[in-house]
């Protein structure tokens, strides 16, 4: 096997800024010189590194037993990844697109979940993978899928926004005895304004905890993945009209970091949650009910959402620019929110 | 096999036997029509494999209502019957149902999932034995349904193209989809990889055949398919038929047999004594074992002084609020 490293995991040891991509593949790397139980799983993650090439390079360094490439079936390899997870392995699934996760949704849900339930022991597993739009990739390729899961017990889902986050967490998650969902937003995978100087120790980011990403006085918006990014853009814009826009990035959806939102909502006493996903159904709901629960005293006005519309994510530019939420978007809902 | 496997597998078809006539008498337990596995030709399949209790062993899948193989593995009555009796003491707790369960010390792994998935399960862990190259190997029962099964096929391609240590066996269900299970030379054909018929084996003949291809399995030869064809049609003829082989072949005398006979009848009596006085689960255990460190909410309109928000009550995380 090459001893060679490839570039693109050495960002943080040669104290250059890592992008979002990069974090995620330095986290692999790491975990896996650090546990030999660690092995990934995925379509076309071996030689040719992977359909975004975050792999790229793995194959060479820990051989083909670690770095296997699946056939094409979601379910098959997820199924199976369960498995070695009861022998004590810890596998990493990478699902070429998260869209295509929908055919491991049965073993998931229905097998992977409810492990330690059943007392059939916990069931250390990562499935992660690219979701999210902007990319004109159309209904197949561009999906969020977090609300799939979300309802469903047994399961964490984590989706970070940051390189530092992307990175902390994935090492949390592939250390957590429990199933996780990881979603990686593609829009974030190489984008300039995100790289950022990662730290150089041993960085792990524990699941559950949300992050004030910016912190005001007058409006909280809680939001995760790139609408972290568009909502503190629609923040400096309304700070320009006065309004102090407190923003939570969850960094985690599943468990939910309840105490975070509520302890920033009793602070401004409104509420805006921005998601990329769809709107019915989407986390906005079970957010504003915890509010509802939690600190309705507190509010002093509705408690509103942006979100991508209720639509398969279209294909064309036009289509997907008009079908996701905007810096725009957010900003016209925090005026509004603002005149309470 | 030795005289020791043959006195096992007297006593384990015994008790098997004794269980199923013992739930149809119950009248409040349920043994499903279509139960399979629980025949000695099940439990002779299972015996051929390595059998351990620091979960180094082999790994069985007893499948779907097929209790037979993992008495193989070590399974108690009590245990089936507290599963069966869904008891807070039963290995799962009453937090979920069926006839079998995951003991991983044993090598047992439960059959919780749709038709096929056990065998993708049983692929991935056969793959972790092949990573650590060590002698163990995986096995699985499925009703021969599964072979209509988009998720079945995903398992076995999986395990045929990475030639993991897993045995398959095809049971026939006696329901719809019968004599699929016949079609296993052709699927295995398709797939590289070996299919061993041993209806017409006697037990003897299965044991042998299934040690070679856990054999093979162990030292990289890929995965087997078995049919498994019968099971349901008098699941008890079989082990009718061993016990006569045992006596003819001098392998046990008939007093020998009788005894054996009593003292598996023993023990299932005496598992049903003891289930009828065990409790159910306490309610709250439903809270238990979700995800670890951070189990639900307990409902909050049965709190001591109900209010919507819990607040008086206690404070936000979930485990905390009693």
């Amino acid at each position: 096997m090459s001893t060679d490293v490839p570039v693109h995991v050495t960002r943080t040891r040669s104290g250059k800024p890592a992008t979002f991509l990069e974090a995620i593949a330095e986290a692999l790397w790491e975990e896996m010189e650090r546990d030999e139980r660690v092995f990934l799983m995925g379509e076309d993650i071996g030689a040719y590194g992977g359909a975004f090439k975050v792999t790229r390079g793995f194959i060479e360094r820990f051989g083909a037993s670690r770095v296997i490439d699946t056939p094409i079936s979601e379910g098959g390899f997820t199924g199976a990844a369960a498995g070695a997870a009861h022998m004590g392995l810890r596998p990493v699934v990478e699902m070429q697109f998260m869209d295509f996760i929908s055919p491991a949704y049965d073993v998931l849900t229905n097998y992977v979940a409810t492990s330690l339930y059943r007392g059939a022991g916990p069931l250390p597993l990562v499935v992660r993978g690219p979701v999210g739009g902007g990319n004109r990739g159309g209904p197949f390729h561009s999906q969020n899928v977090e609300m799939a899961f979300f309802h469903t017990p047994g399961l964490k889902i984590v989706y970070p926004s940051t390189p530092a986050d992307a990175k902390g967490l994935l090492k949390s998650a592939i250390r957590d005895d429990d199933p996780v969902i990881f979603e990686e937003h593609k829009g974030l995978y190489r984008a300039p304004h995100c790289r950022e100087l990662l730290p150089q120790q041993d960085h792990v980011v524990p699941i559950g905890k949300a992050r004030t990403a910016l912190e005001g006085e007058d409006l909280t918006i809680v939001t995760y993945g790139l609408m972290v990014h568009r909502s503190l853009e629609a923040a400096a814009e309304l700070a320009r009209d006065g309004i102090r826009v407190e923003v939570i990035d969850l960094r985690t959806l599943l468990p939910l970091d309840e105490k975070a939102i509520v302890a920033s909502v009793r602070k401004t006493g409104k509420l805006l949650i921005v998601h990329e996903d769809t709107r019915t159904g989407g986390i906005a709901g079970e957010i504003a009910m915890r509010i509802n629960e939690r600190a309705f005293e507190w509010l002093d006005g509705p408690i509103l959402r942006v979100t991508a519309i209720d639509s398969p994510v279209p294909f064309s530019g036009e289509l997907e620019d008009f079908f996701l939420p905007s810096v725009a978007d957010v900003v016209t809902a925090g005026r509004y929110l603002s005149r309470y | 096999m030795s005289r020791d496997e043959i006195e096992d597998l007297l006593y384990q078809g015994y008790q098997g036997r004794r269980l199923e006539e013992g739930v149809r008498r119950s009248g409040f337990l349920q043994w499903p029509e279509h139960a399979v596995g629980i025949d000695t030709r099940s439990i002779v399949i299972a015996r051929a494999m390595k059998h351990a209790v620091d979960g180094r062993g082999d790994l069985c899948c007893p499948g779907p209502m097929s209790p037979g193989p993992a008495l193989a593995f070590g399974a108690t009555p009590l245990e089936f019957l507290r599963q069966l009796a869904h008891r807070g003491t039963s290995p799962a707790a009453a937090r979920a149902g069926g006839m079998s369960w995951t003991d991983l010390r044993r090598g047992l792994i439960g059959w919780d999932g749709a038709s096929g998935m056990m065998t993708q399960v049983l692929a991935g862990a056969a793959l972790a034995f092949a990573q650590r190259g060590e002698n163990r190997a995986a096995l699985v029962f499925e009703s021969e349904r599964a072979l209509d099964t988009g998720g079945w096929h995903e398992g076995v391609n999986f395990a045929a193209a990475r030639r993991v240590p897993v045995i398959v066996v095809l049971v026939a269900s006696g329901s719809a989809g019968v004599g699929r299970v016949r079609q296993i030379e052709e699927v295995a054909r398709a797939y590289g990889i070996t299919a061993v018929s041993i209806d017409q084996d006697s037990h003897a003949g299965i044991f042998a055949t299934l040690r070679a291809a856990r054999r093979r399995a162990a030292v990289g030869g890929g995965p087997t398919l078995v049919a498994l064809e019968g099971a349901t049609d008098d699941r008890w003829r079989s082990h009718e038929e061993f016990a006569s082989w045992a006596l003819t072949e001098g392998h046990v005398t008939a007093g020998e047999l009788e005894s054996i006979r009593q003292a598996a009848a023993a023990g299932v009596d005496h598992a049903f004594a003891r289930i009828v006085k065990e409790p159910g689960p306490e309610p709250h255990d439903a809270l238990a074992a979700v995800r670890i460190g951070s189990p639900p909410l307990r409902p909050w309109t049965r709190l001591k002084s109900p209010r919507p928000d819990g607040v008086a009550e206690a404070p936000m995380e979930g485990p905390s609020v009693n």
